[in-house]
């Protein structure tokens, strides 16, 4: 512990997190850092567990949201004793505080003890460390293949991979359940070519009569490798990729993005760029909403509510369209702004855009709120509790309809959110209607935001002026030799962030998308993991439907909102 | 509008060989009037997976509106139809699934791949994505973008259509031969350079220098240098 407190920088020991580890590990702490505001933890492996036990419970810390789990490979680098570590995130939700615990894994005996047991949420994150590293997690109940298929051979996200090798899949799993001998239940897959699996996810469950006794999930089927491709490229190349994430409201992902990029650099964005992002973020969060009550009504037999609803989504399309061109893949965020300014007819286009979403919410409250068919169907089905949503890692509108009031937007304002009034609308069960109220609700909060923001949008531009970020404008390119200079050097070696490490977060309309960037200086990024919120939510998904009914599944499942894109990158 | 409404009057040339009594009657041969109905009356499966399948959405809601192409029943059982759309990255997990809903589809059955990801892999050139499905599926028709306009996308159905009325359907995956290629042309880098390490050690062992070294030769005096200048 002496050697702790001498070596961690001044003022990180103030912080709760740091002194009770340090206090309760004694020697097994390794480092404490407090880099960008974000305090990382390095324990030895040898109190891991205990560790994130203590941070869970500890009354002063109550660090209860489990957020993300993943490795990382240092291979070659010469900082680094040991080549594998495991990162994990954690949230508490009283003291709105954000932790970092790593441990470094050698690579002769790549093992840690599992997660599980603290966190339910741990499950999946570790099955994919082991599957895309190689980090065996012992004690883990089911340690095998997620993303990649089970003819895969080797460990795809180790640096040692070449990033095109490719495995034919020559026989998929059939069964992903334990079917009992002499059972006469039905096993059924719905997926991952089914209607009410939005995007390519799996899900088998064992029937007995209608009811489900037994289910289970796969997910990997568009697993196309957002993580590994990051990392060949530069921090702009990353944009488009990006915004394939959740595909469905492309442009916040993008946000998210420039923000920890800009939060790595210490660059930020001016004002002007920043109430754009906010206004085109929540033009973004309109549209999935829309999509998901939309999908999930369609599920449940009714497609009128979804034609109505996807009016509203066109007149966005062309507030996006006029602004940079496309659609539904935008890439208009820049690391430091934005691409270019709005059109001159923005404010209008947006006003138009907003009344369309008015019109159409009104007509779908009468759609559905009152309806009772939706009633019937959405009530008191997929019911989960405030505790277990936490320690699957719920996050966003999911999280809110527990009970949670967790918007990223109203505890850790980012982009100016802090100037704006709006509500967070907050559920009190939990079940499939609620989500479908906190949805509802938040688009016309969002309408809200987008309206005061237009109000009081200021002039000035729309990226930085830090050339190190930023292009210079052409017209400089063409009339001066520095600022060809400039843009030679900065599109030939890439924005050269310092060496350090930051976890960026935003509110994205599935709740906190968060990315975990590792730089070493270079012009590409050593690891990008993307904290992708519907990775916890559909992992809870099967033990939601235990038990239950299986036209109660197919209603829940579009409830959760869950976005292949994401999920798997 | 019923058949023969169609070809009454302003839709058929009276002077057209086959069209009698101002278009109250039409000689024509069977293959020809299958066609035309088999045309107008697409049946597609969207095996939709990622952001081109939200743009096939708006390609099938009233914006854009699909059914005045007449292929506006969408059904997800492959038994009912004869056109899929794959609208989607198609990564190796799923491969073998497209496969068997194309084998479930009954003949004549077309495929339009949507966007680059379906049609090349995009530009996700990694392990776990197929580069192109025409690895595994015969592709009537690619639509280029990322995702594809809407606009891209009904100019495939038309061109669908045509190919309908002209009895063409490809039979073969064009792009067979790259199925599980090992993208050898990306070798990683370090790999690259841990070769080109090798390579240098033993080309030292024999007293040669590495490779991509200029070295002056020095003529002999009597040595007949072949010379064509």
């Amino acid at each position: 512990m002496a050697s702790i407190t001498a070596t961690a920088a001044p003022g990180v020991l103030a912080k709760p997190a740091a002194r009770v580890l340090a206090e309760a590990l004694g020697e097994r702490v390794l480092a404490l850092e407090d880099f960008r505001g974000d305090l990382a933890i390095t324990v030895d492996r040898r109190g891991w567990v205990e560790a994130a036990r203590l941070l869970r419970d500890h009354p002063e810390l109550d660090y209860k949201l489990f957020l993300d789990l993943c490795g990382v490979d240092y291979l070659d680098r010469e900082d680094r004793e040991e080549r594998y570590e495991v990162v994990l995130h954690l949230y508490s939700v009283s003291k709105a505080h954000h932790v970092r615990l790593k441990t470094p894994v050698p690579e002769a005996e790549a093992k840690l003890p599992t997660l599980t047991g603290v966190f339910k949420g741990a499950n999946w994150f570790e099955r994919e460390a082991w599957d895309l590293y190689g980090i065996v997690f012992e004690g883990h109940p089911n340690l095998c293949r997620i993303l990649t298929h089970e003819s895969f051979e080797g460990h795809p996200m180790r640096k040692d991979y070449p990033t095109a090798r490719r495995h034919v899949l020559e026989s998929p799993r059939e069964l992903l359940l334990k079917v009992p001998p002499g059972s006469e239940n039905l096993v059924i897959n719905i997926g991952p070519s089914h209607p009410s699996m939005h995007g390519a996810f799996r899900v088998q469950a064992r029937l007995d009569g209608e009811t489900i006794v037994d289910a289970e999930a796969e997910i990997g089927y568009m697993h196309r490798n957002f993580e590994k491709m990051a990392e060949e490229r530069t921090y702009w190349q990353i944009i488009p990729y990006t915004d394939r994430l959740n595909y469905c409201s492309s442009f916040m992902n993008g946000h998210g993005w420039a923000l920890a990029v800009e939060k790595l650099l210490g660059v930020p964005a001016p004002p002007r760029a920043e109430a754009l992002r906010v206004i085109l973020s929540e033009l973004s969060r309109v549209m999935d909403h829309l999509v998901c009550i939309g999908a999930n009504i369609v599920d449940l037999g009714a497609i009128t509510p979804f034609f109505v609803m996807f009016r509203a989504r066109e007149d966005i399309y062309d507030v996006l369209e006029a602004c940079c061109g496309a659609r539904l893949t935008v890439s208009y965020v820049r690391i430091g702004g934005l691409a270019q300014d709005v059109p001159e007819d923005f404010e209008a286009r947006c006003r138009r855009a907003i009344a369309s979403v008015r019109e159409v919410l009104d007509q779908t409250d009468g759609l559905l709120t009152k309806n009772i068919v939706v009633q019937k169907r959405l009530k008191d089905v997929g019911v989960m509790s405030k505790e277990d949503a936490l320690s699957w890692g719920w996050v966003g509108p999911c999280l809110r309809s527990t009970g949670v009031a967790y918007d990223v937007r109203k505890d850790h304002p980012y982009s100016g959110y802090e100037q704006y009034d709006f509500d967070v609308p907050v559920g009190t069960t939990g079940d499939t209607f609620d989500r479908y109220l906190v949805r509802m609700e938040e688009m016309r909060q969002s309408l809200r935001i987008v309206e005061q923001a237009l109000a009081r949008l200021p002039k000035g531009p729309v990226i930085t002026d830090d050339r190190k970020v930023a292009l210079p404008p052409k017209s400089e390119v063409y009339g001066t030799i520095e600022s060809l200079m400039n843009h030679f050097k900065l599109v030939y070696d890439g924005i050269l962030p310092p060496p350090g490490e930051v976890y960026g977060y935003t509110e994205a309309a599935n709740g906190e998308l968060g990315f975990y960037v590792v730089s070493d200086g270079q012009k590409h990024p050593w690891r990008v993991k993307v904290r992708p919120p519907c990775y916890n939510i559909y992992q809870a998904y099967p033990e939601m439907i235990r038990g239950g009914m299986i036209a109660d599944a197919i209603a829940i499942i579009g409830g959760l909102n869950v976005i292949a894109g994401e999920l798997d990158r | 509008m019923g058949l023969i409404d169609l070809f009454k009057g302003k839709f058929v040339d009276p002077t057209y060989p086959g069209v009698h009594g101002g278009g109250d009657i039409i000689t024509t041969s069977l293959d020809a009037m299958i066609k035309w109905g088999r045309k107008s009356s697409i049946w597609p499966m969207p095996f939709g997976t990622a952001c081109c399948a939200i743009e096939f959405m708006a390609v099938a809601f009233s914006h854009y509106d699909i059914a005045r192409f007449g292929a506006e029943v969408l059904r997800f059982s492959p038994r009912q139809s004869d056109l899929m759309f794959v609208a989607g990255t198609i990564v190796d997990k799923q491969a073998p699934v497209l496969k068997t809903i194309y084998d479930q589809m009954p003949e004549p059955k077309w495929v339009i791949s949507m966007g680059v990801c379906a049609s090349s892999g995009g530009f996700y050139r990694s392990y776990h994505t197929m580069q192109g499905i025409d690895e595994i599926v015969p592709v009537d028709v690619y639509v280029p973008g990322c995702p594809p306009s809407p606009e891209g996308l009904l100019a495939a159905l038309m061109k669908i259509q045509e190919k309908i009325q002209k009895g063409q359907q490809a039979k073969e995956p064009q792009g067979a031969h790259r199925l599980g290629a090992s993208g050898a042309g990306a070798i990683d880098r370090r790999a690259r350079r841990d070769d080109w390490a090798k390579d240098d050690a033993a080309r030292h062992a024999v007293g040669q220098s590495p490779r991509g070294r200029l070295e002056l030769r020095v003529l002999q005096g009597d040595a007949k240098e072949e010379h064509h200048g």
